[in-house]
């Protein structure tokens, strides 16, 4: 008798489980391979490196070896790094959980029984922001909102202003804009396959007891891809705290560090002043807020594991 | 039991892919052919490398050495990026190229890394290597004073001066500044003449990187009479009167006459390519300090043609602070060639170097790219001699100053962008940002070596 | 469908066609770029429209190889983390197991460690192992740092499945793997779908990864490719750019209306759930 009957017949309980065990190894057996060789030992190794004088050129280059913590001491002396944990915390908030969530909940909600061909034009524009590759992401953004851009061109021509250097001016709300444009299609995919999977009848059913709109949506429909939600929202979250190419091509972290994010950080750092070891230290703090931001969506979404 | 056994074919699958696909054997020198690989930071198909180094070229040079074959092996990346891949690459054996081509700034740094091959064994026996200009040999050295690098192409910077403009301000069809005073002047009347034409354009945001440091910092400090770094003393110079100059100067342009392009121009990483692609074809910009390369970008197939180029614009050259002898100054930089230590085909790559870098070539190269040559003997040939600006440019070379031979170099350069972009961006005071790059540079290379050059 | 007032559903097209819009603005510039070949920084109606960028990029031989090599990279790594994640997210949804929280959560927290900073180990391991330049080592590599994602959104996709369905299976005869493939995956079509796309995308526009690990440059994928434009000095060919990103959007959005007759469909698969 094969495993698939045992389970069938649902026997003794242990012994289930027994059995389920063994399948999960097996089944899970590939990813473990992959992520033992390819993911888990590449991270230790970085977190290794984080100790050492590690440089692509110069004289440390020739000659590798621990230095303890000292680019953790070098690091949290670095007025630079509050500044740029502080801004990926706000680029984080308000491009990722803010942002992005809420126009692909929007969207996807929205989209829900609209018109075929309609639905699939709005979906390819907001793909296409997604697909188009980073710098040139941040380039159509620096043509948008530049001198003689194309905001600027509208906010004369409709509203009578005067140019604005918006980039320059307003950095940070810039290049969070920006993000948002650029990622609300991964949520909106994600939101539009929730909200496929919640039954016909039960929304129905609300209707029929009186339920209004905003009733619904709030009642019904939020709390049925409530787990979604937050998982989406986790993920986002994690995407977003390592978004780099974009915000680099847009602003290079400036300006003076007011677009300064830990990626941007800890690439200036290691590539920029080819300090390796020392550019894996801040990276390793960006771990650390991934894991707090994760560990506390935990607690206050209830994201299920 | 058939999703398990269906997850093991999986498994074993994956498994055998990673051990059997992909091992990647280095196949080289089968019946005694070596190839050599020469790496570049290139910029596709029509990259000027291809029509230096042609297909034909190329036949010929393997026709002659049987026992050589060359590789081109372009690198399609941001600057920062190819510094990055080109040294990981030389790390190992398995990976690096037997020829490549490094910024000058950065050699001594990959110098002192050791990932490079000491040349100097190598040329004394090179009858070409006389023919090859002093000054910039020096610019290939290390440190150590070794020879690391082969010249390959050099520049020169100047003040692109747009004659259409000067004109309308009231300045004279000659017009040449003999101090910064002069550039002050002449911008001012610009600005009250023109309003929508960008006076003085200089880079000075840390997105435009390296160029900052070198033809705005530092093509200004020179022109003090001060130096960056003492080469003989060892020091790196902080807290003195010329580099306060030198800010004051930038303060000057950006906020007190607000003569720059504006902040959102200049601190964007396309300045570059707005000021010397958009603006300056359409006559927009009255001066701007840059590289002679420019004239690639106007020329009839360049990225944005300015139709008689020498007659439109002058390529002044930047005076000293107040006209002090010699009466201007140009920061010189360009690429070499050098070899990688862990190459395993040095002496096949040295027969490929030496032919890479013969006259005519140079002339070719200069040519192609609108740089400036690196030999003597190519210099005076009468095609170079005919390219645009090239009395100019040649004239500026004579009093070059390059950057210091230093593998701290890179380093300290991130302390000056940043120095230089909080003035113009009227973050910090002169006086400030100078006390902050002292503390800054102390910081990089040590209390001990650093002093005030009076 | 569910009944709408008229007026809602008016005033949710002109919505929606707004947040379209004002999505469309930015990508103005690469649209006019991509047929101007004298394109800026700034955007400007093209004076001659032509075609010109794009015949230069599609006859260029080695940028199309390296169009191929991105699809064959990027095509292999989403197949694979689909199929991989489909299997490790079974039992993660369906059975407890105790190490389930701890493994999860753990491989969630390493993919925040940014490319920039593992990539350097990893080249390093590369060498050790002599992979370098092998570009199915790299797509293994990059099928590895996907997983993550791919098995937790899988699980979560898997979750909303309710298990009695496939346990209604089980009573009809089938084995486990019957009652995944009948009842399970048809289900989750939507969600494997978004992962397959989530993982493409990000596969096809990754640059550092292959352009550490990957030395010859006939094996560079178009993520790569896309530097030739940058010339030094800070000159951008813009024009040319432009229209190699208007080609490089092309295969995900293909792959989206096609995933799209999958996808917001209603409630075509609700019958099955009561």
């Amino acid at each position: 008798m094969d495993a698939s009957n045992v389970i069938k017949n649902k026997p003794h309980k242990t012994q289930q489980q027994k059995t389920e065990r063994r399948l999960s190894v097996w089944l899970m057996l590939p990813s473990m391979i992959l992520l033992l060789i390819f993911f888990l030992t590449p991270m230790i190794l970085t977190v290794v490196f984080s100790l050492t004088n590690l440089s692509l050129t110069g004289e440390a280059a020739s000659s590798l070896h621990f230095i303890g913590f000292q680019n953790y001491l070098q690091m949290f002396k670095d007025p630079a790094l509050a500044t740029s944990i502080w801004n990926t915390i706000v680029f984080v908030l308000f491009s990722a959980v803010i942002g992005q969530c809420f126009f692909g909940f929007l969207i996807a909600f929205m989209m829900r029984g609209k018109n075929k061909t309609f639905r699939r034009i709005i979906g390819l524009i907001i793909i296409a922001a997604w697909v188009t590759p980073e710098v040139v992401v941040g380039f159509c953004w620096v043509a948008f909102l530049g001198d003689n851009g194309t905001l600027n061109m509208l906010a004369h021509n409709l509203l009578g202003m005067k140019p604005v250097a918006w980039l320059y001016t307003f950095p940070m709300v810039s290049i969070i804009i920006a993000n948002v444009w650029r990622g609300t299609a991964f949520s909106m995919m994600v939101f539009q396959t929730a909200l496929d999977d919640i039954p016909q009848e039960v929304e129905e059913a609300a209707v029929m007891d009186g339920a209004t709109r905003w009733q619904l949506v709030t009642r019904i429909t939020i709390p049925m891809v409530k787990g979604t939600i937050a998982t989406n929202i986790m993920l986002v979250t994690l995407q977003t705290l390592g978004v780099f190419s974009l915000i680099y091509t847009m602003t290079g972290g400036g300006p003076e560090n007011a677009t300064s994010t830990l990626p941007v950080f800890m690439y200036k750092q290691a590539f920029v002043s080819y300090q390796l070891g020392y550019g894996t230290a801040i990276s390793l703090v960006l771990l650390l807020i991934g894991a707090l931001a994760s560990l506390l969506y935990m607690k206050i979404l209830k994201v299920k594991i | 039991m058939k999703l398990s056994k269906w997850a093991l074919a999986l498994g074993i699958f994956t498994s055998v892919a990673l051990l059997a696909g992909c091992g990647s054997g280095s196949s080289n020198s089968s019946d005694g052919v070596t190839t050599v690989k020469v790496a570049w930071r290139a910029t596709g198909k029509g990259d000027s490398m291809y029509r230096i180094y042609s297909k034909k070229w190329i036949a010929d040079f393997e026709k002659k050495n049987p026992k050589i074959k060359i590789s081109l092996q372009p690198i399609n990346a941001s600057e920062g990026d190819y510094f990055s891949k080109l040294d990981l690459a030389m790390k190992s054996a398995d990976t690096t190229p037997d020829i490549v081509n490094e910024d000058t700034f950065i050699l001594p740094a990959d110098a002192k890394a050791g990932y490079l091959e000491p040349l100097d064994s190598y040329v004394a026996k090179w009858s070409d290597w006389d023919k090859f200009t002093a000054a910039l040999k020096k610019g290939s050295q290390g440190s150590d004073g070794k020879q690391y690098g082969i010249p390959g192409t050099t520049d020169a910077r100047g003040i692109w001066t747009d004659l259409v403009v000067t004109k309308k301000a009231g300045l004279a069809a000659d017009w040449a500044p003999k101090s910064w005073a002069d550039i002050l002047t002449a911008a001012k009347k610009i600005k009250q003449t023109q309003p929508n034409v960008i006076p003085f354009a200089m880079g000075v945001s840390t997105t435009n990187g390296e160029s900052v440091s070198m033809q705005t910092f530092e093509q200004l400090l020179y022109g003090t009479g001060e130096t960056l770094y003492n080469e003989k003393t060892k020091k790196w110079n902080v807290n003195s009167k010329g580099i306060l100059a030198t800010l004051n100067f930038i303060n000057q342009i950006y906020n007190k006459d607000k003569t720059g392009p504006s902040l959102s121009v200049v601190m964007s990483s396309n300045y570059g390519s707005t000021i010397f692609q958009d603006r300056i074809p359409k006559n927009q910009v009255g001066m701007a300090m840059d590289g002679i390369w420019n004239t690639g970008n106007w020329s009839k197939d360049g990225a944005a043609p300015i139709a008689n180029m020498t007659k439109v614009l002058a390529f002044n050259l930047m005076p000293t602070e107040k006209g002090q002898k010699p009466g201007y100054v140009t920061m010189a930089g360009g690429w070499s060639w050098a070899l990688p230590k862990n190459s395993k085909n040095k002496k096949a790559a040295w027969t490929v170097m030496k032919a890479m870098n013969t006259k005519q070539l140079a002339v070719t190269r200069a040519l192609q790219e609108g740089t400036l040559t690196v030999r003597d003997d190519a210099a005076k040939d009468p095609e170079y001699l005919k390219k645009p600006f090239i009395k100019e440019a040649t004239q500026a070379l004579q009093n070059a100053h390059f950057r210091p031979k230093n593998d701290l170099y890179p380093k300290v350069s991130i302390a000056i962008q940043q120095m230089v972009e909080s003035v113009a961006a009227g973050r910090k005071s002169p006086s400030d940002a100078a006390a902050k790059y002292a503390t800054d540079v102390k910081g990089i290379v040590g209390d001990s070596n650093t002093d005030t050059q009076k | 469908m569910m009944r709408e007032n008229k007026t809602v559903r008016f005033v949710q097209y002109v919505v929606l066609a707004v947040i379209a819009l004002l999505f469309l603005l930015p990508l103005l510039w690469m649209l006019f770029s991509s047929i101007d070949t004298h394109a800026i920084q700034a955007i400007q109606l093209p004076k001659q429209p032509t075609l010109a960028n794009f015949m230069a990029i599609l006859t260029d031989s080695n940028i199309m190889r390296s169009f191929g090599i991105g699809l064959l990279v990027s095509g292999f790594q989403a197949i694979f983390v689909v199929l991989i994640s489909v299997l490790a997210a079974y039992p993660l949804s369906r059975y407890p197991l105790p190490w389930k929280k701890p493994f999860l959560l753990s491989i969630l927290f390493l993919t925040s460690l940014p490319m920039t900073a593992v990539i350097v180990p990893v080249y390093q391991m590369f060498l050790y192992l002599k992979f370098q330049n092998s570009l199915i080592a790299t797509t293994v590599f990059m099928i590895s740092t996907s997983l993550p994602y791919g098995i937790w959104m899988m699980k979560n996709f898997m979750d909303s499945v309710p298990h009695e369905l496939e346990e209604a299976a089980w009573i009809d005869g089938s084995t486990v793997w019957e009652g995944v493939r009948k009842v399970v995956l048809p289900l989750m079509l939507p969600g494997i779908f978004t992962i397959g796309i989530f993982t493409f995308t990000g596969s096809w526009g990754n640059f550092f990864v292959p352009f550490i690990l990957i030395t010859s440059p006939e094996k560079l994928p178009a993520s790569v490719t896309i530097f030739q434009f940058f010339g030094n000095n800070g000159l951008v060919n813009y024009g040319q750019l432009a229209a190699f990103s208007v080609l490089y959007t092309l295969p995900v959005v293909i792959l989206y209306t096609f995933a799209q007759r999958y996808m917001s469909q209603g409630f075509s698969f609700g019958g099955a759930v009561k």
